[in-house]
Parts: C-alpha cells; sequence; structure tokens
C-alpha cells in the first residue's frame, strides 16, 4: 500500500507555464550568447537561470504525468528525461547559434518517439504519456545546456570540449579540463535528474499545492546553480564565476525562506519539541 | 480525477500494431543511419544489440519494491531501474577498464557481463543473509507452489497475510543472470560508441588521438550510463513496478521491452553516433 | 612485480574504505528514513498513526547517492583542477555535497508533512533540528569514502573514466547495495518491530509503525542506532566485497590469458556465491521450519 495520489486541480494550467518555461528558458540560454559577443564569460549566470526556468516547467510536467499513477516511482521519469536529453543535447552542440532551437526540437523528436513507444509498445495507455515524455526530454536537453553555459560560459561543441591549463605561467589547450573530458555533463545530469523529480516527490499528498511545489523547484535550482557556479570556478574566469555563485547564493536564500513560510502555512501544526497529539483511537 | 481511476490495467497484452510500427520505426532508423553515415551502421547495430541485452536482462532481476521492504513480497526492496542500473553500472565500470587495457572486444563485453553479475550475486546473497539471520525469516515465492530449479515447496514457508519475502533461489539466479545481461548490454554500448569516437573524432576536431582519448571515453561512457537508465525505466513501464524474477507471469511480457528497447536503443545510438557525422 | 603489490594494497584499502562507506550510507538512509521503508512513515498518518519519525522523502537511495558522490567528485574534480591537494579537495568537495543533502532532506520532510496536514500530521522543528545534522554527519562519511575510492581508482589504479564520472558509477551502486541489503532490516525489524519475530509483516498491519518505544516517543536516530547493529554492517560488508573482489580479480588476473583470467576468476567467484547463498536458503528452511504443515498451508 502506498500513499494516495490524488489529483487537486487549481492554480496555473499546465500549458502557461510550459509555455513561459520554454521562452524563458531560450531567452536565458541566448543571453549567454552575450559572452561571446562581449568576448568575456561575465553573462555565464543567465545559463543558470535558463535552468531554473526548465526545472520549474518540467517539475510541472512531472506532476501531470505521476498524477495518473505510472506505477512505478517519480524518480524514473527524471532519469528517462535526462536520458534522452543528454544526447540530444550534445548533438544539438555542433550547431552554433542554433544550438539550443535544435537541441529543443531534437529532444522533442526523442521524447515524442519514447512516449509513443511507452505509450503503444509497452501498453502504458496513459493520457498524458507522450506529450509529458516529449517535454521532459526537451526540460532535459535544455537544462543539461544552460548547466553547460554556465559551467563554461559557451554552448557550442568546441567550447565544452576544450579549456586552458596554466603550466610553468604558459596557458596550453587541454581537453581533460574541459566540461566533456572531465566529464563534468555526469554531475550537471544528476543535478538536474535529482532537481526535476524532488519538488512533486517531496510535496506528494493529498496537500499538494501548486504554489509551494514551484517555489520548491526554484530553490531546487538555485542550489544546483550554486554547486555549478562553484564548480566553474575550474573553467572560467574567476570573475564571472563568483558572479554566477553571489546570484544563485541570494536566489538560494530568498527561495528556501519562501518555501519554509509556505509550508508553515499548509501545516497541519508547526511544533516544536511536543509530543504526538492523540487521536482518536489510536 | 482520481489518479486509480484514470489509469486502466496496462496488462500484459501485447498491441500488435504498435509492434509492427516500432520494428518499422527501427528499420527506418537504421536506414537514416546508412544513408548519412555507412561506417556507423555496424555500431548501431550493436549499440541495439547491448540496449535489448539491457531491457531483456532487467526483466530477470527480482525487485519487491516497498512491500519488500517490510517482508510483504519477495524480491529486493529498492526500485528496478535504480538497481539494474547499480548493477549494469559495476559491470560498465570493469568493461571499461578492460577496453583501456587493449583487451579484444569479446572479452570487454564478457568482463562486463561477469562484473555486473558479480555484483547482483553479491548483493542478492547478503539480502537473504540479512532476512535469515537478522530477521529469522526464510525465503518464499509467493507466484509458484515450488521452486523450478530447486523444486522446494514454497506455499508453507510463506507467513500468513504476505505474498511471500525473501530471495527463493530462482530469484537469486534471475538477479545473477540480470546483472550479467545488464553489465553486457551497457558495456557494449560504451565499447562501440568509444570506437566511433576514437575513430572519427580526431579528424572532426583536428586533434590528435592521444588528445581526443580523454573526450571520447567521458562522451562515451556518459551516453552509456544515459541509454542505460533509459532502457531500464522502459522496462519499468514494462513490469510496471516489480517483478518476482524469470517465474513470475509478468516475465512473459518481455517482446514488448524487446521492441521498446529497440526503438530506443536505436534513436539515441544514432544521434550520439551523428555527433561524428554532422 | 611491484605493480601488482601496489595494486593489491590499493585494493585493500579501497575495500576498506567501500565497508565504511556502506554502514555509513545504510545507517543514513535510515536515520533520515528515505527509499522504500520509507512508504511507510508516509502511509502512517493516512492511517491515523501520527509519528515524530524524519520523513526523507528524496528519491530511492540508488539516485539520492549517485548525486552526492557524483557531485562531491566534480567538487573535488574541480578543487582539485584549481591546483588544490588532492585530499584537501576531496573533503571540500564532500563538505559542499553534504550541504546539498542536508538542504534536500529538509525540504523533503517539510514538503511531505506539510501535504500530509490533511491527517494532522505536525511538522515537528525539533527533530528537524536535531535529525538533520546526524543525518548529514554519516552522509559524510559516505561521501567522503566514497570519493576517496573513486580518486583512488582513477589516480593510483588507472582507470579511465575520469573522477565525476566514477562517482555516478560507484555512488549509485552503493546506494544499490546499500538500499537492498538494510531497507528490509529496517523496514520489517524497526519500523514493524511489535509484529511477530520471524514472519513479514501481514497486509493489515500496514501503517501501524511503532511510535512508542524504549525512550518513549521514537524518533530516527533510536532507529539509526539500532540498524546500525545489522543492517549498517550488513551494508557495509556488502558493498565492500563488492568494491574489493571487483578490483582484486582485475588487477591480479586481467593479463593472464588475455583478459579470460580475470573473467574466469569472476564466474569462479559468483558460483561461490551462489553456494553460500543455497546452503543459507536450506538452512533457513530446516532451522525454522515451516509455518505450517504442507498440506494444511492455504496462500
Amino acid at each position: 500500500m502506498t500513499v494516495k495520489v490524488e489529483v487537486i486541480e487549481g492554480g496555473i494550467p499546465h500549458n502557461k507555464i510550459m509555455i513561459a518555461g520554454i521562452v524563458s528558458t531560450l531567452v536565458c540560454l541566448y543571453l549567454t550568447y552575450l559572452n561571446v559577443l562581449t568576448s568575456t564569460e561575465m553573462f555565464s549566470f543567465f545559463g543558470g537561470l535558463a535552468v531554473i526556468a526548465a526545472l520549474i516547467w518540467g517539475s510541472h510536467t512531472i506532476k501531470v504525468l505521476c498524477s495518473y499513477g505510472i506505477g512505478t516511482g517519480v524518480p524514473s521519469a527524471g532519469m528517462i528525461a535526462f536520458g534522452s536529453g543528454v544526447i540530444a543535447m550534445l548533438l544539438a552542440t555542433k550547431f552554433g547559434i542554433m544550438a539550443p532551437i535544435v537541441a529543443a526540437v531534437l529532444a522533442a523528436v526523442i521524447g515524442f518517439i519514447l512516449g509513443y513507444v511507452s505509450n503503444n509498445i509497452l501498453n502504458m495507455k496513459i493520457p498524458a504519456m507522450v506529450q509529458s515524455l516529449t517535454e521532459m526530454a526537451v526540460v532535459g536537453a535544455l537544462t543539461l545546456m544552460g548547466f553547460a553555459a554556465l559551467m563554461t560560459g559557451r554552448f557550442t561543441f568546441d567550447a565544452l570540449t576544450t579549456g586552458h591549463v596554466t603550466v610553468l605561467g604558459m596557458s596550453l589547450l587541454t581537453h581533460q579540463q574541459s566540461f566533456i573530458g572531465g566529464c563534468l555533463i555526469a554531475v550537471a545530469f544528476l543535478l538536474g535528474a535529482i532537481a526535476i523529480q524532488h519538488p512533486f516527490n517531496a510535496c506528494l499528498g493529498p496537500g499538494w499545492q501548486q504554489d509551494r511545489m514551484l517555489m520548491l523547484t526554484a530553490e531546487c535550482g538555485f542550489l544546483s546553480m550554486i554547486m555549478a557556479a562553484v564548480m566553474s570556478f575550474a573553467l572560467i574566469s574567476t570573475g564571472s564565476a563568483i558572479i554566477s555563485l553571489i546570484i544563485a547564493i541570494i536566489g538560494w536564500a530568498y527561495t528556501y525562506k519562501e518555501y519554509m513560510v509556505l509550508s508553515k502555512r499548509d501545516a497541519a501544526a508547526w511544533l516544536d519539541a511536543k509530543p504526538i497529539p492523540e487521536v482518536e483511537g489510536h | 480525477m482520481s489518479a486509480v481511476a484514470a489509469k486502466p490495467a496496462a496488462g500484459g497484452a501485447i498491441n500488435w500494431t504498435a509492434m509492427a510500427v516500432g520494428i518499422v520505426m527501427f528499420l527506418i532508423l537504421m536506414g537514416i543511419c546508412y544513408y548519412i553515415y555507412p561506417t556507423g551502421l555496424m555500431p548501431l547495430f550493436l549499440i541495439v544489440v547491448g540496449g535489448v541485452l539491457i531491457g531483456f536482462g532487467v526483466h530477470f532481476v527480482p525487485v519487491g519494491g516497498a512491500p519488500a521492504a517490510m517482508g510483504q513480497a519477495p524480491g529486493i526492496a529498492t526500485g528496478v531501474a535504480m538497481l539494474a542500473a547499480g548493477g549494469g553500472l559495476a559491470g560498465l565500470f570493469g568493461g571499461a577498464w578492460a577496453a583501456a587495457a587493449g583487451q579484444d572486444a569479446l572479452v570487454v563485453v564478457i568482463t562486463g557481463g561477469i562484473g555486473g553479475g558479480l555484483m547482483m550475486a553479491i548483493t542478492c546473497m547478503m539480502v537473504n543473509f540479512v532476512y535469515v539471520f537478522g530477521m529469522g525469516i526464510p525465503a518464499a515465492s509467493g507466484k509458484v507452489a515450488n521452486d523450478p530449479i530447486t523444486g522446494d515447496s514454497q506455499v508453507e514457508y510463506k507467513s500468513q497475510g504476505t505474498e511471500g519475502h525473501g530471495l527463493p533461489f530462482i530469484s537469486f539466479v534471475g538477479g545473477v543472470i540480470g546483472g550479467l545481461f545488464a553489465g553486457a548490454g551497457g558495456t557494449l554500448i560504451y565499447l562501440e560508441l568509444l570506437e566511433v569516437y576514437k575513430a572519427a573524432l580526431p579528424g572532426v576536431m583536428q586533434i590528435t588521438a592521444a588528445q581526443v582519448l580523454p573526450i571520447a571515453v567521458s562522451a562515451a561512457g556518459m551516453f552509456a550510463v544515459g541509454m542505460f537508465l533509459v532502457n531500464a525505466v522502459l522496462t519499468a513501464y514494462n513490469i510496471t513496478g516489480t517483478i518476482e524474477g524469470p517465474h513470475d507471469p509478468k516475465f512473459k511480457r518481455w517482446p514488448r521491452s524487446v521492441v521498446a528497447s529497440a526503438v530506443a536503443s536505436a534513436l539515441c545510438g544514432l544521434v550520439a553516433i551523428l555527433i561524428v557525422a554532422l | 612485480m611491484e605493480h601488482i603489490v601496489f595494486g593489491i594494497g590499493i585494493t585493500a584499502l579501497t575495500g576498506a574504505l567501500a565497508t565504511v562507506a556502506g554502514a555509513a550510507e545504510d545507517t543514513e538512509s535510515n536515520i533520515g528514513s528515505q527509499g522504500d521503508p520509507n512508504s511507510q512513515v508516509q502511509l502512517a498518518p493516512q492511517m491515523g498513526f501520527l509519528h515524530r519519525i524524519f520523513n526523507k522523502a528524496v528519491a530511492g537511495e540508488p539516485p539520492a547517492y549517485g548525486l552526492w558522490c557524483c557531485l562531491g567528485a566534480g567538487l573535488a574534480w574541480a578543487f582539485m583542477a584549481m591546483q588544490f591537494n588532492a585530499v584537501l579537495a576531496i573533503v571540500l568537495g564532500s563538505v559542499l555535497a553534504v550541504f546539498v543533502q542536508g538542504v534536500y532532506a529538509t525540504t523533503a520532510y517539510v514538503g511531505r508533512t506539510a501535504s500530509l496536514s490533511k491527517f494532522g500530521q505536525p511538522i515537528y522543528v525539533d527533530i528537524l533540528k536535531s535529525m538533520t545534522t546526524v543525518t548529514m554527519a554519516h552522509a559524510f562519511i559516505a561521501i567522503f569514502a566514497t570519493v576517496a575510492i573513486c580518486q583512488l581508482i582513477n589516480g593510483a589504479l588507472g582507470h579511465p573514466f575520469p573522477l565525476p564520472l566514477l562517482g555516478l558509477v560507484w555512488g549509485i551502486a552503493l546506494g544499490a547495495a546499500g538500499s537492498a541489503t538494510g531497507n528490509p532490516y529496517y523496514g520489517k525489524e524497526r519500523q514493524y518491530q511489535n509484529q511477530k519475530f520471524g514472519a513479514g509483516v501481514p497486509i493489515s498491519a500496514s501503517g501501524n509503525i511503532v511510535r512508542y518505544a524504549e525512550a518513549g516517543e521514537r524518533n530516527s536516530i533510536d532507529n539509526g542506532w539500532f540498524t546500525a547493529k545489522i543492517g549498517g554492517s550488513a551494508s557495509g560488508i556488502c558493498f565492500g566485497m563488492i568494491v574489493f573482489l571487483e578490483l582484486w580479480r582485475t588487477v591480479l588476473f586481467e593479463q593472464v590469458a588475455a583478459g579470460w583470467g580475470a573473467i574466469v576468476v569472476g564466474v569462479l567467484m559468483i558460483l561461490v556465491f551462489t553456494v553460500i547463498d543455497r546452503y543459507i536458503e536450506v538452512w533457513a528452511r530446516k532451522t525454522y521450519g515451516p509455518y505450517t504443515e504442507a498440506k494444511e498451508a492455504s496462500s
């Protein structure tokens, strides 16, 4: 016997969140292109904001999908989203400035086929399955691209596979100290996969509220951004990394506090060192 | 709309139209690869074989889910996709090491399989250890009256009010076989992608083979993990979360998973190979 | 020859680290109540059994530990790329990864309990304050040991995978091994301690977990204290054996018969564990006996 999942209607409709999500993610990803235009890495933090926009959209998609009771856990949905998204994302980086749009389209195709396979060949027969898996693959690909832009300042294949190492004061080109070469893409993969499923998983229950879940998504996104910003110190200039880090810390502190406030609002009671309340018959 | 009412029972039925569409999609994907990048056709085919091995192998792994954690159902008390991932990735680890040591392809794949099988064997043995010596509960299956391999009767060793508990011998063997297939499948995917990238990336990126090695290893490893998870989750959807092992009636659903894994692996493998082709 | 002796020494060290990691992981997931047994902690208020157990609903153990260890390894990699000392890099990476784990734990507890407000389950702030640091401490040990294993495998034994990818692989394997071994012990033995020993929990008892026990109202530290004795040790031995035997057979036998030596040794090991498992199963059947007579048994 497991927790009963009941869909509570209300809040912003999913399609609005989807459109807002995809627009803001693409806008933020393209704002990192300012790095190329200004030959700096100062605008890398937009990659982190793209991650948060995509995660907010994606966590709501998981809520839509998992409300139907797919029979297996919520984390699996996050894994399949990112498993299909990572491959789409890397191929898309070969397309220069068109990379984010190519990533979205390619991931949508992959997600659509996976959704068809799950619904028809595996007989899941869930109404929202095809659209949800399509959306989640796109979210996966764009989140990973956002992490890549945050950590390296660019979203093109060459920038993700080359880095610099300082030997005896000289800066040498290397492939080992790069986003792909050092496999930081694995860290981005798991950061995103856990962050996308955690908000719905953690707010699951009859008292689910949309604003609380979305605030938690923003908090998870900013937390992941903090960690990615720390890792970016190895790949981009210190000043740019500090900008990303400060923005991430401020965003995280705010969203965490707000989330606690919302949880206190929704909880049955907010007790400190009190005994278990008596319930009749138990 | 209540969650339980919205979803009709998935059942074990096979949707033959969808299976045919799946096979057609698979052939189309192979055709696209042949058209754009002919040298990638054999690696893509082997990647599909690896994906199917993973999808098929995960059906053998005994997973009991939340009831198993209370001794109410046989199997291991973990999610099926991630338990299979644990075993398969341990196998991939060993296989990658053998590949780096320059071993022959067959040896690499079998080493990966043995790595996965060994991890599952140790885990399943320790599960029974904890059940027997820590909790005083013998293993019993809820789906068959007699263990298919040893002939032990199961019904009277099942405690009252439960569906069975622990890992009967058939489930143990299933777990090991599942680890073998999953480890071998993941290693095969990794090996093929590694060969494709080692051969083609130096030309694409204009660098030497030695310099491209970290990129090739990391990209191939990451994609192997990604495809592993996709195939494992598809199998989890196929068995709707829990299965006792190869003796479970749900095991008969494996043909659906083979077609699903073939399509998914062909699609993901094609995209991964196109990185060097476009 | 020295190469093999060095390899065996490193293998022994990683085996010891893995045992510690496995024990710490299982104890941490029992103090935080994570994974499949946590479904009972969530079910209990719905059946009217309110409790003071920490309800850490952060995915299952394999993906969660995959993230902490991969994150710790990635951060350690980044610090080492900035020319930090390797040990300092691993410590700093583990500290930051544990911070993430602690934050996820608190948001999960608060979120799930707030969503169960309909059944009257309160959020206990003192549980939040006292359990979180304990679970973070155990997680730090598990993460540090696993990232250290990955660094040894990559740096000393020469595995081609970079540190973050090794962190992902061994983090998921750690979570899977610890979860498989330790979850039934926590779920059946400790959560349902009031049920009869030596039998599974009947379905009719679902949700009726122990809430008042030896030290007053039970909390998760009591659970961690109990399960660390058998569940934690068994998980540690499980993960330790997995890491040690996998590395041992590769380091010693990889060059024998062009790789077939390691394969043959692996097959032999699997057969040994099969025999041990069969022995355990038969011993249980003989020593404990059936619950009912064979003919009268009803399903």
